[in-house]
């Protein structure tokens, strides 16, 4: 009936994590090679995390590096060969070339093309399609509307985030490690396992720094609006849990399920205040619903 | 033979281009290409543009480097079909989708992939060669090693911003949406445009520059440091015969939003430069690091100027839709 899924970086964070709410685990950190023991870039973790997903009954796609440059393009492509010989349900790439060299590689497995893959068109999602991607992440500035029209259009299937902080940038360079005064040259001494904040007093604007990623201050936050995306067919949806405590991940998953659960039975959602608080505790810098009501992101709608 | 590709903003900024010796500039029409109306122009001008570029062999190339919306594909390529009657010669585009399109409506125009699309690696460079694209913009962070490898591996037509390559800071082309998750505007009329697809990436809604402006940046419970999340960039000059060497074909300059006069200089140094280089005559760079100081010192107040005006602008705009009430 629908899917709920979230990201999980690192053999440790699998074994301490309550995944139990999700049908499927995205493994692995896109964002940053040198993140310690990240599925997306030790080839030989991959066979141990997907027995652990599979063992729970839940689908296991890997990420892989969302920006290589082209030194990075060799490990990057024995991480996917390693891949292609587990029971891995799909790869998901960030990067044309990438999705190009999968190709090559005889890559016969699902593709999907990630949060920093530029999709904004059901133009490009005809084309990626043609290189084996059926599921795509659509560009966090589009709208419900659009999103819907390139499933509808293409088609193709929609990854629709529900909770979590809005991916903003990924760059090559990790900005922790420019800034730290800990990191020396090559041992960036894993500065990032500490939230680091970029705020602005004038224009309260505020986001989270990961290093090479930046992601919204305030966390994505659809539960009041379970019913529409239930209603307009959606199915795909997603949990954005990089960058958090690992107890945010089953808390967060397990309001969604029961909400997923009740709007695609037809049930009423009643009373969401308690969930909502709860939400709102997790979230250090307040909620928001991303650009989905075609306003710019940090704002937050409710439903009434 | 080296291209030297420079913004026009304005039809009077083209022209002073056109005469100072650029082989190619390119126009953004309004709307379509990320950047205010004040430095778009109309398809009139653009059209005064190409017929002026046409009478003295010189090329224009139509800036499309929005990620369009699904739901305005249509405008889009009516737009291009008639830049192309017009006779312009090329488009510069981000969306690959586009790219696709366009390559199979205007077999005969070059097609450039914008910075916008992201590229990182010389495979890359090799998808948008199989879609058909004809140049392929580099990264910043570029310099002769991964020139080489793309030369290698592909023989699309290669192209660089006149710009040093910077290794540090969040300097992310074609990754980033941090300033529409901050601020937007909404369309103004002369733009031709009256619905929502809000941001820099998506049309004439600007980039805030928000990553030049000065943040506090640091651990939750520390005091924080003040910084800006890139350096300024600086004009490159040094690189210059080498990347040549190394066939990179079309250098370009930015700044559509810059003054006239900035860009009038600019286009003449640069095609002094580049002319030595080629003729073998002027190799030494050093010759031009005195002309080049003054003209960056130009820049960099120019582009503080601009970073201000933004940011003022993003300061009196509002962060919610107008026509939803927020709860």
């Amino acid at each position: 009936m629908f899917e709920l899924s979230t990201n999980v970086a690192t053999p440790k964070q699998l074994r301490q994590g309550d995944y139990s709410a999700y049908d499927a685990l995205y493994l692995g950190d896109f964002s940053c090679p040198d993140y310690p023991k990240n599925f997306s870039a030790d080839p030989d973790l991959l066979a141990g995390g997907v027995d652990t997903v599979k063992s729970q009954g839940k689908k296991c796609y890997l990420r892989l590096y969302a920006v290589p440059s082209n030194h990075d393009l060799p490990w990057v492509r024995k991480v996917a060969e390693k891949a292609l010989s587990l029971p891995f349900d799909a790869f998901e790439v960030h990067n044309l070339g990438l999705l190009l060299m999968l190709r090559e590689m005889g890559c016969n497995k699902p593709i999907h093309l990630g949060v920093f893959g530029n999709l904004y068109t059901d133009a490009t999602a005809r084309l990626v399609k043609d290189y084996g991607v059926t599921r795509v992440y659509p560009n966090p500035e589009l709208s419900l509307k659009e999103a819907i029209y390139i499933r509808d259009h293409t088609p193709i299937e929609v990854l629709t985030p529900v909770h979590g902080k809005i991916p903003l940038v990924v760059s090559e360079t990790c900005f922790i490690v420019e800034h730290s005064d800990k990191a020396v040259e090559g041992d960036c001494k894993f500065s990032c396992s500490q939230d680091h904040w970029l705020t602005r007093t004038k224009g309260e604007w505020s986001l989270k720094d990961t290093g090479r990623m930046t992601l919204s201050g305030s966390d994505l936050c659809m539960l009041e609006h379970v019913e529409e995306l239930a209603a307009a067919r959606l199915s795909a949806f997603y949990v954005q849990s990089h960058g958090e405590d690992v107890g945010y991940a089953a808390r967060v998953g397990e309001i969604y399920r029961d909400a997923l659960t009740r709007a695609f039975a037809g049930e009423p959602q009643g009373d969401l205040s308690s969930q909502l608080e709860a939400l709102k505790g997790l979230a250090k810098m307040g909620l928001c619903n991303g650009y989905y009501y075609e306003s710019a992101g940090r704002r937050y709608f409710g439903e009434n | 033979m080296t291209a030297l590709l420079a913004p026009a903003g304005t039809t009077e900024m083209a022209f002073a281009a056109i005469d100072e010796g650029a082989d190619v500039i390119y126009v953004g029409p309004l709307g379509w290409s990320r950047r205010p109306y004040e430095s778009e122009m109309t398809d009139d001008e653009i059209r005064t543009v190409i017929d002026y570029a046409g009478a003295r062999g010189k090329q224009v190339r139509v800036v499309f480097n929005t990620f369009p919306s699904p739901f305005e594909m249509d405008g889009f390529l009516d737009k291009a079909r008639r830049f192309d009657a017009w006779g312009v010669s090329g488009f510069i585009v981000t969306d690959p989708g586009a790219i696709a399109l366009f390559r199979r409506m205007f077999p005969h125009l070059v097609l450039h992939v914008s910075i916008g699309s992201g590229v990182t690696n010389a495979w890359d460079a090799q998808f948008y060669r199989a879609l058909g694209a004809d140049v392929i913009i580099l990264p910043y962070r570029w310099g002769e090693e991964e020139i080489a490898q793309t030369r290698a591996a592909s023989d699309i037509g290669l192209e660089v911003f006149l710009f040093e390559t910077v290794q540090t800071g969040k300097i992310c082309p074609g990754k980033c949406i941090m300033s529409s998750y901050l601020k937007f505007r909404d369309w103004q009329e002369i733009e031709g445009k009256d619905y929502f697809y809000g941001s820099a990436n998506r049309g004439a809604k600007e980039c805030y520059r928000v990553c030049q402006t000065k943040w506090d940046f640091g651990v939750a419970d520390e005091p924080p440091a003040p910084l800006k999340l890139r350096r300024d960039a600086r004009l490159m000059l040094e690189q210059l015969p080498r990347f040549v060497d190394l066939g990179v074909e079309c250098f370009k300059l930015s700044g559509r939003e810059r003054p006239t006069a900035m860009i009038r200089d600019l286009v003449r140094f640069y095609r002094k430069v580049l002319d030595g280089i080629e003729s073998g005559a002027a190799r030494d760079m050093a010759l031009h690091a005195d002309e080049l100081a003054a003209l960056q010192a130009r820049w960099v107040s120019e582009k503080r100027k601009r970073v201000d005006t933004l940011m003022t602008r993003a300061a009196g705009l509002r962060s919610d839709a107008p026509w939803i009430a927020s709860a």
